[in-house]
């Protein structure tokens, strides 16, 4: 049960529902504890059942969704949001870091929930619930090199996202152009 | 902007997760001494997954654990039935 509030949290990013993420909760509960032999003593108990969570939310969820284009997120520039709230503060120095402390629990959760499935995941995996490369690459059974580059996309696609909704909750200080 | 710079921003990712390899830090932390304007970068970085972690979660329906609760114990009992 000491997982049980995480695992929530995650499957509510999959899902973005309420309903669907209890459902994919209680299945993964319900999977795990049918499957415990198979559990190795010792091993990491939340890396297992993250394991069977993402695998239910996929099978579940997966095949009522269009096949997941490859969406084309552009090529975003590297420290996307850090080079544009530099632009907005003007010069002073670290105002970056500062202003990343605007941003409320709702606006992370709305970035976060706006990613394409295919980015999501591996972004929820590691910056929600820091898991390492290889720990993802095995929930989602996919090589570590498909990890690296989701990830790498996904945050760049979060920090545009973020910089929209910085821009739309006036964070920056400046009105819309 | 330096080749250093241009390293260091390209592994930032893979440092701030603690994947980069033994050699590809020592270069970062080496070049990050040097150069502010990448440490300001990197720190940005660091201070975002934070964020990021703190703010995306969401708490559960309180009930949710007594639902977890009885579902266990009801497949226990099919089980303890040879259902």
């Amino acid at each position: 049960m000491q997982y049980a509030p995480q695992l929530y949290s995650a499957a509510l990013r999959m899902t973005r529902n309420p309903a669907d993420a209890e459902d994919v909760v209680q299945e993964t509960f319900l999977k795990a504890y049918r499957a415990y032999d198979s559990y190795t003593e010792g091993t990491n108990l939340k890396a297992w059942l993250y394991r069977i969570l993402t695998n239910t939310y996929i099978n579940k969820y997966r095949k009522q969704q269009r096949r997941p284009s490859e969406v084309e997120l552009g090529e975003l520039q590297d420290l996307y949001l850090y080079k544009r709230l530099g632009e907005a503060s003007g010069a002073t120095q670290s105002a970056e870091t500062d202003m990343l402390d605007a941003f409320v629990d709702t606006d992370i959760i709305e970035a976060l929930e706006s990613l394409p499935e295919t980015f999501r995941l591996p972004v929820l995996l590691a910056d929600v619930d820091g898991f390492s490369y290889k720990e993802i690459a095995e929930m989602l059974d996919i090589p570590i090199g498909t990890v690296m580059s989701r990830l790498h996309r996904g945050r760049k696609a979060l920090q545009k996202k973020l910089w929209d909704v910085a821009q739309e909750h006036g964070i920056t200080g400046t009105p819309n152009e | 902007m330096s080749s250093g710079c241009d390293h260091a921003i390209e592994y930032v990712y893979q440092y701030l997760d603690e994947e980069a390899s033994f050699f590809a830090k020592s270069r970062i932390r080496v070049h990050l001494r040097r150069c502010p304007p990448c440490m300001d970068a990197f720190e940005f970085e660091r201070h975002l997954k934070v964020v990021i972690s703190e703010r995306g979660k969401s708490e559960p329906p309180p009930e949710l654990f007594d639902t977890l609760r009885a579902l266990i114990q009801e497949e226990r009992e099919k089980n303890e039935l040879g259902m």
